[in-house]
């Protein structure tokens, strides 16, 4: 197992030079400095003193095919000694292949493919597209994004305002962007509008949308946008989908679905809308295009929708630099193929199903399981310190904190955000090595429990 | 070169699947079918590209102002292999030795107390990143009032929501709602200062001066930052007068306002200095860097800002709120070292203000054969020349009489990629080109204006 020697002299330099993302570097310090790591293979990594440790969210639930993929790296490698970059109004080869490629696995007539290099860059193309759209038609006045509550979409100026939940820290960023509205988000576990199993709450919140669309008036309204499977909220109830691309067609309203995470077989279908048979106005994706092998983003549009904006008065004046970076389009291809040849959206569908149940399992032993949800392999656990009331535990139980610790001694990265626990592996993931991970889980559950002094009571 | 080999079949085959799948920037498919399909590049070597016709080019332009090393270097795509063979990504919270080392390169060679960097994918991000720094230190610090930026007039920053607005709404109707609390300051453009200065030095001290009347006219207390390029590539390479940052630094010392240079275009050497605020010894705030980052080979970005904003960041509860997935990827990392690493040892930024000096003097000479050659500027391998009917007028040609259209035809029929519109053309290339390199260029674009005054009576 290879070992860094220098591994004090880079955490050093790391606490100094570099923003964490989504942590401070004071804290940090206090803990030894970031683990780092240097190699990967399937769902794990080795850090730098040698340890092996199970990745359980492949990066940003982003390493869909597993890390050490050789043909990934030599794919790229191939197309970066040919041509690394291309000269602005030239297209390359991997760009077109890819864009044809997405073109042929994305449902309905989504056909047209417009390259960017992340997720927030994919949605902010997205809603620009949108407005933009509605002004070629003379619809001047749709301006309104419709989002839902406790989503996410992204950090940038144009879409960190449509997710979030209170205390988000998007105040920070005040003032707000204006146009975004709101709706509750179709979580059967807690129904903002008290729905009491999923298919209540997916009906009563996607006629909360139309009520939106009809109170702001809809020739005010641009698009509506959401995750088909929320990464913190699990599915919908089966209505859901259907009824609000039936409400979006009825108002003229574009319907975007973010499938940054969703996308790539993650949830045991290559696209999450089509577990609903339905077909977004634009589709945005990431992360599992590539298996974050590199950067590369894509925002797909329908044709009718594209086809507003050929001839030179109408086009889309919308230009990123690193858009359809060639040999970032040669290592997403390479990626696909083997989702494909692997069936590894198939393998997502029955690994998923199979994690799900081993957790859901773990709530006989353990009271402090609320909820478990989600589809595929992105699955969702929610703590309560009780289960009727469905009441969080206080902040002074440093719950997170002491799972996050119990997670690390048994050798998972994962970690516990407040109340919830995302888990969105590679995609390549085995049962053994479920079994593994939830087994660690089960382990660090009653570590915990013990220290807070809780037992099982029924 | 290695030539790729594309039959005329695939070569078609490719095309059409372009022009019906492919949404290319700012570009739309039926007049790229009109123009019989895109060109397609497959092969490129210093400051030259092959298309799949097997016809060479020299992309004049260097993709956008951003391929710096120029094209085709093995020991670059060679750094990248390397780290992916090993490790692509990383575990959330988790480091690389080499997005490490990046941080720690960038730490060294930015000027003053630069020294903590959050990575993007892009310049977008980049400013992106820098004006939501720059809002949340006011609010760290107790001014959570401060919610407006300032931008200037006809600057570019990036066409994400955040940052789209900073240079100006005119172009951008199709957008609307523009982002909330952004002001436009004038642009400091000697050749056409929109304050009425008569030189560099006067449009720089009035534009400069109109910044401070901004911020006193909203309150400082409402202002957390001004957003600026060194030299505003989207006006055609304007260079302020010498008093403009120096006098700007003062002013946002003045009344705790941000200063966040812009230099995705100007950084790692494009203007004959690493970074162009080093022309005028300014340190900014917060200096946002791409393209030349890593010459474009892979994707990536950065905003490094000083200890004394950084700091009110460390802990857990005060971090900053932002997590972008491919943000300073390791393997982008990779290639931009090496890139950093090259510019460093072939003394690419030296080269370029020589190279750069060559290429001004030979523009300047075009400007003395021909009146319709109104302004000639730049810094470095950044120039621009302006076209104008007259030059005490300065008043621009029509788009109709097809100027643009004429020299650009012109320039493809002698193997430039590079575009002519009516009011101007510039020049960026790759930094390693040659003196002999730009003369190549300057033959083509005198003879290309020789014959184009001649067909549309120009002098």
């Amino acid at each position: 197992m290879p070992i860094t020697p220098n591994t004090d002299r880079i955490r050093d330099a790391a606490l100094k030079y570099m923003f964490p993302h989504r942590r401070g570097w004071i804290e940090m310090a206090e803990e030894g400095g970031p683990l780092v790591a240097v190699k990967g293979n399937g769902i794990r990594i080795t850090d730098s003193e040698g340890q092996s440790w199970i990745d359980v969210n492949g990066g940003y639930n982003s390493v869909n095919v597993g890390y050490g993929r050789t043909e990934i790296a030599d794919a790229a490698h191939q197309q970066a000694q040919k041509l690394s970059f291309f000269p602005a109004g030239t297209a390359t080869e991997p760009t077109i292949r890819l864009a044809e490629k997405i073109a042929q696995i994305t449902p309905g007539t989504l056909n047209r493919t417009y390259f960017v290099n992340g997720g927030s860059e994919a949605i902010e193309t997205g809603l620009k597209i949108a407005r933009a759209y509605h002004k070629r038609n003379g619809d001047h006045g749709r301006y309104k994004i419709i989002s839902r509550k406790n989503s996410y979409h992204g950090f940038t100026g144009g879409v960190v305002w449509l997710g979030g939940a209170p205390g988000a820290g998007r105040d920070d960023f005040e003032p707000a962007y204006p146009g975004i509205l709101h709706v509750p988000q179709p979580l059967p576990y807690r129904c903002e509008l008290g729905g009491t199993n999923p298919s209540e709450c997916a009906v009563l919140c996607a006629q909360a949308i139309e009520e939106t669309i009809k109170f702001e008036g809809p020739e005010s309204v641009a698009a509506v946008i959401g995750e088909p499977v929320a990464a913190a909220s699990g599915a919908p109830g089966e209505e859901y989908w259907p009824m609000v691309r039936e409400i979006c067609d009825r108002y003229g309203v574009l319907l975007i679905s973010d499938e940054v995470i969703c996308g790539f077989g993650r949830t045991g279908k290559m696209f999450a809308v089509e577990h609903w048979d339905i077909v977004p106005d634009i589709l945005t994706l990431a992360k599992g295009i590539v298996s974050t092998y590199l950067p590369i983003a894509a925002t797909v549009i329908k044709k009718e929708i594209a086809d507003a904006f050929a001839g030179a008065d109408n086009k889309l004046i919308h230009t990123l630099t690193f858009s359809g970076h060639p040999v970032s389009a040669a290592a997403a291809l390479k990626n696909i193929e083997i989702l494909e040849r692997e069936s590894l959206v198939k393998n997502s569908e029955v690994m998923g199903a199979y994690f799900k149940e081993q957790i859901s399992s773990l709530m006989v032993d353990h009271p402090i399981l609320g909820d478990v949800r989600g589809l595929g392999l992105l699955i969702q656990m929610e703590f309560v310190s009780d289960r009727n009331t469905k009441e969080p535990f206080p902040k002074e139980t440093l719950l997170p904190t002491r799972l996050n610790q119990g997670f690390k001694k048994h050798g998972l990265i994962l970690r516990a955000v407040g109340d919830t626990l995302a888990i969105g592996p590679p995609i390549c993931i085995t049962r053994d090595e479920i079994d593994e991970i939830v087994h660690a889980i089960d382990l660090t559950l009653w570590e915990v429990e013990g220290q807070l002094g809780i037992a099982k009571t029924t | 070169m290695k030539v790729d080999t594309l039959n005329s079949e695939e070569i078609q085959q490719l095309k059409s699947a372009a022009l019906e799948h492919l949404w290319m920037p700012s570009r739309d498919w039926v007049e790229i079918s009109e123009q019989g399909g895109p060109q397609i590049a497959v092969d490129a070597e210093g400051i030259r590209f092959t298309d799949s016709e097997g016809k060479t080019w020299i992309d004049v332009r260097g993709g956008y102002a951003s391929v710096n090393v120029g094209y085709g270097r093995q020991e670059i795509a060679d750094a990248a292999y390397e780290q992916m063979l090993n490790l692509h990504y990383f575990p959330q919270t988790s480091t690389t030795e080499i997005q490490v080392k990046l941080f720690e390169k960038l730490a060294q060679i930015t000027p003053g107390k630069l020294e903590r960097a959050w990575a993007t994918t892009g310049g977008s991000e980049a400013n992106e990143t820098a004006i939501k720094m720059a809002k949340s230190y006011h609010t760290r610090i107790g001014e959570s009032g401060r919610y407006r930026i300032i931008g200037r007039k006809g600057s570019y920053h990036g066409a994400t929501q955040g940052v789209m607005w900073l240079g100006g709404y005119s172009n951008l109707t199709d957008f609307y709602p523009a982002y909330p609390g952004i002001v436009h300051a004038p642009q400091p453009h000697p050749y056409r200062c929109e304050r009425g200065g008569q030189s560099a030095s006067e449009c720089a001290v009035l534009c400069a001066q109109a910044v401070e009347d901004l911020i006193k006219f909203y309150g400082p207390s409402t202002i957390s930052a001004i957003v600026a390029e060194p030299v505003t590539s989207s006006v055609g390479n304007a260079v302020p007068g010498d008093e403009y940052w120096p006098m700007l630094r003062q002013i946002c010392d003045r009344y705790g306002v941000i200063l966040i240079a812009d230099e995705v275009v100007t950084g790692f050497g494009r203007t004959g200095k690493m970074f162009g605020l080093e022309h005028w010894g300014v340190v900014p705030d917060i200096m946002t860097l791409s393209k030349g980052i890593s010459s474009s080979y892979l994707p990536i970005g950065a905003a490094i800002v000083t200890n004394e904003i950084a700091d009110r960041f460390g802990s857990d509860e005060d971090h900053f709120r932002q997590a972008l997935t491919f943000g300073g990827h390791p393997v982008s990392a990779a290639a931009a070292l090496k890139n950093m690493n090259i510019i460093e040892s072939e003394n690419l930024v030296e080269h370029t203000a020589s190279v750069g000096k060559y290429l001004s003097d030979h523009l300047h000479n075009l400007m003395d054969q021909y009146q319709f050659i109104g302004d000639v500027r730049g810094i470095g391998l950044m120039q621009t020349i302006e076209f104008v009917k007259d030059r005490t007028t300065k008043e621009s040609f029509d788009k109709s009489i097809g100027l643009g259209e004429k020299l650009t035809e012109k320039f493809r029929n002698q193997g430039l990629l590079l575009e002519a519109s009516e009011t101007m053309v510039s020049f960026t290339p790759p930094l390693c080109i040659t003196s002999s390199e730009v003369d190549e260029i300057i033959r083509v674009v005198r003879s290309s204006l020789e014959e184009t005054s001649k067909e549309l009576s120009l002098h």
